[in-house]
């Protein structure tokens, strides 16, 4: 952590907003792509990122500054994502064929073939990924979405760079399976 | 063709997320030309990021955030002090140990230990349970009040020598 930023916390720390302005500036466009990809819809990402923002407003003046700002944020802003896609999941978003595989809804038949296409493959995607276990599920939205290195994850996971490799691999292994006839559409080759 | 497929496979993350080293990094290049199978493996991890990756680029760069800002200061502006069940709640939002559950064998092995203790030390506090007045004597020359310890270990024998005393006591 700089200087500039231990001073932007710090003022934050005694509740000046024109502070907490900066330090949203400077993350808003990083916790939007954590929560986007775990959620894989832009109105539940946008609100997420408010959600996030509104927590560390209130929960800011606990951060003592023993990691590194941003682990504490990406921390924040994970949980939150994975916790609003859980509620999501519980309002009946997907809808299951029989075998439990993801099966695209009835809304989207008026629309465009592209848009429609796209939407489904979103569909497929976020259905995988709700399948991996929640620490895989981080791992790998931190590795392939914000590119952290290894040992970045591990300080944003409290976890070793050993357990991080460990996850990732599982992760990949499980979604490469159950993402396999999205390679018939081109994007896995 | 330099190093067996095994070897390489389990180097093949690491290089593919660029985290492995420099001599393991030769060692996978000098390998892959020869190595259909490992090639495919690595095209499968590059397919899968662009899976993943891709659709969220695509929305990010659609994306325009100001008006997320000015509903965000709308709602802290109005902000109250949290209760102390939201702090509570944001802090266990932010600790992966209470998330999992950890605390609660935690807790229970220190109200165990707790009660354990507790016993131990309250049975070293000596209790005595209010004394009590057996036996009240007068005399011409010397008036005896004989005190008796409920369970009875000691017994007090007081002697007043003045009539005086008797009443400055009491």
């Amino acid at each position: 952590m700089n200087d500039r930023e231990a001073e932007l916390i710090f003022r934050c720390q005694q509740g000046d907003h024109e502070a907490f302005k900066e330090i949203f500036n400077q993350y808003h466009q990083k916790v939007y792509r954590i929560a986007y990809g775990v959620l894989r819809q832009r109105e539940d990402a946008l609100d997420v990122v408010q959600e996030v923002f509104i927590k560390l407003f209130r929960s800011i003046k606990n951060f003592k500054g023993k990691s590194a700002f941003y682990t504490y944020l990406y921390r924040l802003a994970m949980n939150t994502a994975i916790d609003h896609s859980r509620k999501a999941k519980r309002a009946v978003f997907l809808s299951l064929d029989e075998e439990g595989g993801y099966q695209p809804s009835d809304r989207d038949e008026k629309k465009p073939d592209h848009i429609v296409a796209q939407r489904e493959m979103e569909g497929k995607v976020r259905w995988a990924i709700d399948q991996l276990p929640q620490d895989q599920k981080a791992t790998l939205i931190y590795r392939e979405i914000e590119e952290l290195s290894y040992q970045e994850i591990a300080g944003a996971m409290e976890c070793s760079v050993g357990t991080v490799m460990s996850r990732l691999h599982y992760g990949r292994k499980k979604l490469q399976g159950l993402l396999k006839d999205v390679a018939k559409g081109g994007a896995i080759k | 063709m330099r190093g067996s497929c095994s070897s390489i496979s389990q180097l093949l993350e690491r290089y593919f997320d660029r985290e492995a080293g420099d001599g393991e990094r030769a060692l996978v290049e000098s390998h892959l030309p020869d190595c259909p199978d490992c090639r495919e493996k690595l095209m499968l991890l590059e397919g899968l990021r662009e899976t993943i990756k891709a659709p969220v680029d695509e929305a990010f760069k659609e994306e325009t955030f100001p008006w997320v800002w000015e509903k965000i200061e709308r709602k802290i502006r109005t902000e109250r002090r949290p209760s102390w069940r939201e702090s509570v709640r944001s802090w266990l939002d932010l600790s992966p140990l209470l998330r999992k559950k950890v605390w609660v064998p935690a807790v229970a092995a220190i109200l165990v230990l707790f009660f354990i203790t507790a016993q131990i030390f309250l049975k070293k506090i000596p209790f005595h349970p209010g004394a009590s007045v057996v036996e009240y004597v007068e005399s011409e020359t010397h008036n005896v009040m004989v005190y008796d310890l409920e369970k009875a270990k000691a017994t007090v024998i007081w002697l007043f020598e003045e009539p005086e005393e008797e009443t400055f006591s009491s």
